[in-house]
Formats: C-alpha cells, structure tokens, sequence
C-alpha cells in the first residue's frame, strides 16, 4: 500500500458508510408480512391463520381481563367472526386514540377493532364501522348519596372523562363551569370516582352500571340519553372484512347466538 | 459559639426537620387504607408466575434489544461526529440533538405508527422495541462514546499509526477499545435509563405475552383495584437496577484504581 496517505479520507469514509449500509439492510431485512391491501372480496389479515383485534383494556364488561385471558362481550361476538372466518382470534391492548383515530388499522397493527367503540361522524372519516351490534347512552357515575343527577349540579365540581371517548366530548360540549379531569383508560376512572378524586364519572352506561353493581358504594344517577350505537372498524376500505362482520353479526342475530351472549354479560335480553 | 459547636446545633436542627417530617408522615397517613393498597397478599400471589415469566423476562429482553442497536448505532453516530466529512458531523449533530430532545414517549408513538404507514409493511413487535429504544439511547450513547473516544490520549493514535496502522485500523483496534473502558461505567448507567424506559413499549399496543413489568402491573390494577401489582411490578424493576447500579459503582472504582 504505497498510496496510504492519499487513501486516508476514503478509508474512513468507506467504512461509516459499509456499517450504514449494513444497519439500513438489517431494518429492512426484518420487516415482515405487507399489510392488507384495499379493495379485493376476499379477506386479507395482517397475520396469516390470526384474526387480529386492537381494544384497550380493561372496559368491562365489554373487553377486561378476568384470570389470564381477556373475555368479554366485544370479545365473544369477534370470536363468532373468526370461527366463520377459521381462524383465532388474537387481541392487541393499545391506547383508544390510536384506535379511534383509525391509525392502528392504517398501521396494520391488526385486522378489527373491537372497542366498546361509538359510531361518530368523526370517527367514519378515520375508520370503516360495521352495522351496529349495541345501543349505548353516556351516564353519570357518583359516590352513593351524593345526589349529581344532572350536569347543572356539578358547577365548580370535577368531572372524570376517559381520554378520546364521546363522554369527553358530551362533557366539553355540555358542562359548562364544570371542572373536566381527564384519564388515560376506564379503569383509572372510575377508581377516581371511588376515591373522591373527581366528584363524577361520564362514561357509557353498560360499563358503569357494570361497575355500580359490582361497587356498591357507586351508583348510576343519570342517563344522558346520547342514543349511541356500537360499530366494530376496520381499516377504510377494507369492504371484504367489514361485510364478513356484518354477515356473521346479521346471522348470530338470527339464531340467538347474539341473545345468549349478551345475556351472559349484562344479565338480561337485549331490548327489541 | 465555637465552630465545633455550630457544627453540632446545624446537625442536631437537620436531624429534627427529618424526624419531624418522618412523624408527620407517620401519623399523618392512613396506614390500614396504605396496607390494603399496598400490600394485599391474595392479589400478589396472583401475579406469580407471570410477573417473572411474562412481564421481567420482556422488559429484559427490550431492554437488551434496544441496548444493542443503541449501542452500535451510537458507537457509529460518534464516530461520524469525529470524521473530517463535514456532512456525516452535521448528520451526527442534528440526530443527536434531535432525539435527546425529543421525549422518549413521542418517538414510540410516531414510530408505531409511522413506520408501518411509510412503508406500507408490518413490523415485527420486537424490531419495534428494538428500533424505538436504540433511536433514544443512541443519541445519549453518541455523545458518551465521543467523549470516551477523546479522552484515549492521541499518543495512543500517533503510535498506532507509526507503526504502520491505517487510521480506520488505528481507531478499530487501538483507540476504540480504549474508549470503551472508559465509559463502561456511563453506559451501564445508560442500560439503567433504558430499563425504565421500556415500560414506554405499551404505546406500541401489546398482546398478552407481549406485557412488560410496569404493563402488567397497570393491568393487574385495573383487574384488581389494588395498587400491590404496581408496588410487585417496581420491586422488579429494582431487582434490574440495583445489581446494575452496583456494577456502575464497581467499573467507576476500578476506572479510578488503573489511574
């Protein structure tokens, strides 16, 4: 090597840029299956033989966690879908704003998300909604005896609201001169109402009657009549997936199988 | 007064504030309420085994994973910051005061997301981890090495090269080496900051399986209303530190000895 001196600046060079190169092929290298393309009649999920869910957890008794596995009502109707599909089902916990927002079904995070999720106007530009499967309405939790029965009467009170929900967005736009506290998931919530950290909690009516009965030191004291219905999303577009819910819905409506699970979460059939 | 004897009457009113506030405390919390947060023995026999099979053995293995590609990825961004290719120092630069100063909770969020929509692929969760951890601490890592790489005494450089070492041989096998014993101690302490900053990995959305400790103690919370789990989940993020603090401490007095 009688050029060394000349071929110092290239020696350097040549080897930062061998080990960017190397470390650019290996983060290619390890991406795995392309996502699901649009359009097509034929359902395409982002882990081949799994029908992937993405929910937050715990909304009880929608989605929660009892023992190690994680049941629900969302949880037995997806499971429906995915026995006509052949396939299991496998649940992914991710925080709502990414859910509601559609960029965890953009991302191909999963297939479906099954929420306890509103249908908004909002939300259909982010996300595509199946028929809906269940009627909700925002409600009012407090400590027993504290007689909030309207929003009126929690002027210069806190209100508890779960983070990117329609109970958050009832409360900005309903409670003036009301103190709003926001939570990152139901959970956290509902104990603050338990707590006496917040005065009130706004959230759907099947979690917190859920919660009341369970509680006894909560009840349920107003229902605010939103007239809410429940959709399960799919990634916008994504047609083929979205009638193979619908259809399984339609059918598990027809033969009971709907009636029955519903009964076993919330105790009674559901209202015609 | 003597010296000696305001040294004793500042001590003695120290040792009073601290009994004072350790009373006050004491008397002051309701300890019945604390102890069936706390300390509910039902519910902590509930998170075994998994808490350790589950949920320590991932926050490990991210930690691990996002060491290494930090580390490297570091070890690269600082010798880009010493090359004389003014281009590769200003890359280094702007990475570096990027992601140091940008939260770590912000990189998760865009990555999971963002990634996956640029490329129109799905990631595999651990590469994820990998990625967003080592993005993070590459930036801390960057500047340590740097500074680890400047401390080897350019004698060391002038040798190597004299005896007929290119300077990319000079630096692989002679200056970085060197480097790396030096700030052993800072990185270890780096390995620490990544082990907490792992519990981040929940933004990614995570299946059952895929529970890190302070994941996992959130859920056993909302499963249980009971704060045990969490008080479970940073008991073990202890059993990481602690051994690894004590290492630091070992590598700090070892670094001054050979001085």
């Amino acid at each position: 090597m009688s050029a060394r001196s000349a071929r110092k600046r290239q020696h350097r060079i040549s080897l930062t840029a061998a080990v960017t190169a190397a470390l650019l092929t290996a983060v290619t290298a390890c991406s795995s299956t392309k996502t699901s393309g649009t359009g097509g009649d034929e359902v395409q999920l982002v882990t081949a033989g799994k029908l992937t869910t993405c929910t937050h957890l715990p909304y009880e008794p929608f989605q929660f966690k009892k023992g190690k596995k994680i049941v629900g009502f969302d949880v037995d109707l997806v499971d429906l879908v995915a026995k006509d599909l052949k396939v299991e089902q496998k649940i992914v916990d991710t925080p709502f704003e990414g859910i509601q927002s559609g960029e965890d079904l953009n991302a191909g995070k999963c297939d479906l998300a099954a929420a306890g999720m509103t249908i908004t106007p909002v939300r259909e530009k982010n996300l595509d909604f199946s028929a809906p499967y269940f009627d909700a309405t925002q409600a009012l939790l407090t400590k027993k005896g504290k007689k909030y029965n309207s929003l009126k009467d929690l002027k210069g009170k806190k209100l508890g609201v779960q983070q990117s929900t329609t109970g958050e967005e009832y409360a900005k736009k309903h409670a003036k001169g009301v103190t709003t506290r926001q939570y990152e998931d139901v959970g956290l919530l509902l104990t603050a109402v338990k707590t006496g950290q917040v005065d009130a909690g706004i959230n759907d009516n099947g979690v917190l009657y859920d919660y009341a009965k369970k509680n006894p030191d909560t009840e349920v004291t107003t229902e605010f009549d939103t007239g809410e219905q429940y959709g399960i999303g799919v990634r916008t577009g994504n047609d083929a997936l979205r009638k193979q819910i619908n259809k399984t819905l339609k059918k598990a409506k027809a033969d009971k199988r709907y009636d029955k699970i519903y009964k076993k979460w919330f105790g009674t059939e559901p209202k015609k | 007064m003597t010296r000696r004897n305001r040294t004793l009457a500042v001590r003695t009113a120290q040792y009073a504030v601290l009994l004072i506030v350790v009373l006050v405390f004491a008397l002051a919390a309701d300890w019945g309420e604390l102890r069936r947060a706390f300390f509910d023995i039902e519910v902590a026999k509930e998170q075994f085994p998994d808490v350790v099979t589950t949920a320590l053995v991932n926050t490990v293995v991210y930690t691990v994973l996002g060491f290494t590609f930090g580390l490297a990825l570091g070890l690269l961004l600082a010798l880009m910051r010493l090359s004389q290719v003014l281009a590769y120092r200003w890359l280094a630069v702007a990475y570096i005061e990027f992601f140091r100063g940008v939260p770590a909770l912000l990189v998760f969020i865009s990555l999971g997301f963002g990634v996956p929509l640029a490329f129109q692929v799905s990631i595999n969760q651990y590469v994820t981890v990998m990625l967003a951890l080592g993005l993070v601490g590459a930036a801390y890592m960057a500047e340590t090495i740097r500074a680890g790489i400047q401390a080897v005494p350019r004698g060391q450089t002038e040798a190597a090269r004299s005896l007929g070492m290119s300077p990319a041989r000079a630096m692989a096998s002679i200056v970085i080496p060197q480097a790396f014993r030096i700030v052993l101690p800072p990185l270890a302490n780096e390995l620490i900051l990544l082990t907490k900053d792992s519990s981040l990995v929940y933004l990614l959305g995570l299946s059952m399986d895929q529970y890190e400790l302070a994941k996992f103690g959130r859920d056993a919370l909302n499963q249980h209303r009971s704060l045990t789990p969490i008080l479970i989940a940073g008991l073990f993020y202890l059993a990481i530190t602690l051994p690894l603090g004590h290492l630091v401490r070992r590598l700090e007095a070892r670094t001054a000895k050979a001085r």
